[in-house]
């Protein structure tokens, strides 16, 4: 059996979730903590992904970076190409995932004592030091919960990717592609034998996820 | 020396108060929603107000006009927060140690240990907060605040989170802990006797405005108008007119009664004839007299009354009674004139409980005039 579509998924996931933390994190601890115009217009654009048909967001997203998008020709003019590479797989499961660690790290930071931020900065605390030595590790686990949520879903993005990355079987075929070609085939035992993986991953994942959840701090 | 000029508006509320300390500990004081934990923040910097001007030891915090405005970071200011805010996740050496990071490590863990030791928290360096009791997490977020040597130390009501037994104790502890540490220090309180008790020289704050800076016992003796009496929970606050006014006396009516006080020769207020006057006279400085010694000495027992009691409340060590005078028209407190406070052996021995009719006296400098 040809393996290449669960590692294709665990590297399109891990960096999708990277990617995911690094891009989330600022934009929840800003909807946690900051008051401004605009920030119910952010609220509502954080969760569209999550609400709206991926086809759709696949199409909007392949009209960007596609090789007529504005992104797509930037790319084109240094010699890159984004559409239909594993790269585009990973953009894909980011856009799909990204809500729920915002969602969660930021709900997480909203359950962090600003008085506790201020504790910080009255004792010469640098805004960047507080928030890693106060309001992240109080709120890791909420953090850590987003990120293995945005991971399984990362893993199971469907739609988007199809739309933006393909079907390429060896170069962007990723599991739930690959179980879909699979099924088309009526190789059963091929997609019954993907299905299991992916749901022995998540299973673990998310045991392992409630029992850090009982850990504090 | 702590110089506070502040002006910070909002929707429903505008703090504009302005105040001058030197040194040792200033006490604001007042109800609940007064402005007094905003001007702390203010004080700390993690608040900006509209415009306004903090000093403290010549170091500019804030000055509006000048564009100054220093970051919490930069003021070196101790913070003892109302319910502590200990970082939960860091030991009580950690915690302490919290604003020490610029420092080399031996340094750092040198001055952890001082600050233990001094505090009486040696022993529980490892401890989480949740470990300890409220009387320890108080002495922590003292330590974490001075550990900093701050130019100022706030402490935000920090007797509140304790137990009633605990407080007093603590109160005790805390004066003796500020003044040790030399520290300048403004605590916050809504709590007379807390404030009293700690700060050498109190504000009073009421609705965003100060309505009266002084040095504690000023305060306590001379209340500078009826607003701060009330804030101070000073029962008997009466209202007469006044008759004469001299700098040493004042004559004024109340209830049908003509009653002679002190005036304040330093405050020189002299209310014309006919004006309203309030005044206020301590429960415990009303003078039941006796009817076993024969008639009243008018020497000793000036401002005669006579009274029924109407209502009576025992506190233990004193009573409580309700007097109402033997005058027509409605009483001056709903349906009594005065509250007078008794020792329980003084009840006892008058027998209070069976004899409800007195004449009573009040000396003419426990009648404390308020100017208006």
């Amino acid at each position: 059996m040809d393996l290449f579509p669960l590692w294709l998924s665990l590297r399109v996931a891990l960096s999708a979730t990277a990617l995911t933390l690094v891009l989330g994190i600022p934009v929840a601890l800003l909807l946690a903590r900051a008051r401004f115009a605009g920030r119910g217009l952010l609220e509502a654009v954080v969760v569209l992904p999550l609400v709206l048909p991926p086809t759709v967001l696949g199409y909007y997203l392949l009209v960007v970076i596609g090789s007529h998008g504005p992104i797509g020709r930037a790319l084109a003019a240094v010699g890159l190409e984004l559409a239909f590479t594993w790269w585009a797989a990973v953009l894909a499961a980011s856009i799909g995932s990204v809500a729920l660690l915002i969602k969660s790290a930021q709900a997480g930071f909203e359950t962090v004592d600003r008085q506790l931020e201020q504790a910080a900065r009255t004792l010469g605390r640098s805004e960047w030091s507080v928030f890693w030595s106060v309001t992240l590790p109080l709120a890791w686990r909420a953090v850590l919960a987003g990120a293995v949520l945005a991971f399984c879903r990362a893993l199971g993005e469907f739609g988007i990717t199809l739309m933006v990355a393909g079907n390429i079987p060896g170069r962007t075929q990723t599991l739930p592609l690959a179980i879909y070609d699979r099924v088309q085939a009526a190789q059963m035992d091929e997609a019954h034998a993907l299905a299991l993986i992916a749901v022995g991953i998540v299973v673990v994942l998310v045991f392992g996820l409630s029992r850090v959840a009982r850990l504090r701090y | 020396m702590v110089s506070v000029e502040i002006v910070k508006r909002y929707p429903s509320f505008a703090l504009d108060v302005r105040w001058e300390a030197e040194g040792a500990v200033v006490g604001l004081f007042g109800p609940s929603g007064a402005g007094k934990t905003l001007t702390l923040q203010c004080l700390a910097g993690l608040i900006t107000p509209d415009a306004g001007r903090i000093v403290v030891d010549e170091r500019v915090f804030l000055d509006t006009a000048a564009g100054v405005n220093l970051p919490p970071q930069a003021r070196r200011v101790g913070y003892v927060f109302q319910g502590y805010a200990l970082f939960p996740h860091l030991s009580v050496a950690e915690n302490v140690a919290y604003g020490l990071r610029d420092r080399p490590r031996a340094a750092r863990a040198r001055r952890v240990a001082e600050v233990l030791e001094r505090l009486g928290l040696a022993g529980l360096e490892r401890r989480y907060p949740r470990e300890l009791s409220g009387g320890q997490r108080q002495r922590v977020a003292l330590g974490r605040a001075l550990a900093i040597d701050p130019a100022l130390l706030l402490l935000d009501e920090p007797l509140s989170a304790l137990d009633a037994p605990l407080r007093r104790a603590l109160r005790d502890e805390l004066r003796e802990v500020l003044a040790g540490w030399g520290t300048a220090a403004v605590v916050v309180t809504h709590d007379f006797t807390e404030a009293y008790r700690l700060a050498d020289r109190i504000v009073v704050y009421e609705d965003g405005r100060v309505i009266q800076a002084a040095p504690r016992a000023e305060l306590l003796w001379r209340p500078a108008s009826e607003a701060v009496a009330r804030i101070m929970g000073l029962t008997n606050v009466l209202h007469g007119t006044v008759q004469k006014a001299t700098p040493e006396r004042i004559q004024l009516r109340w209830r049908g009664q003509t009653l002679e006080a002190v005036n304040s020769p330093t405050r020189s207020y002299l209310p014309p004839p006919d004006s309203p006057i309030a005044f206020f006279v301590r429960p415990e400085y009303v003078r039941l007299v006796r009817k076993d010694r024969g008639a009243p000495d008018p020497l000793h027992h000036m401002n005669l009354m006579r009274g029924l009691v109407v209502g009576e409340a025992d506190f233990g060590t004193v009573w409580s009674l309700r007097l109402r005078l033997d005058a027509p028209g409605p009483p001056a407190q709903g349906d009594f004139d005065l509250e007078v406070e008794v020792p329980h052996l003084v009840y006892e021995i008058l027998e209070i409980s069976r004899d409800r009719v007195w004449e009573f006296s009040i000396h003419r400098g426990s009648i404390h005039v308020l100017p208006s």
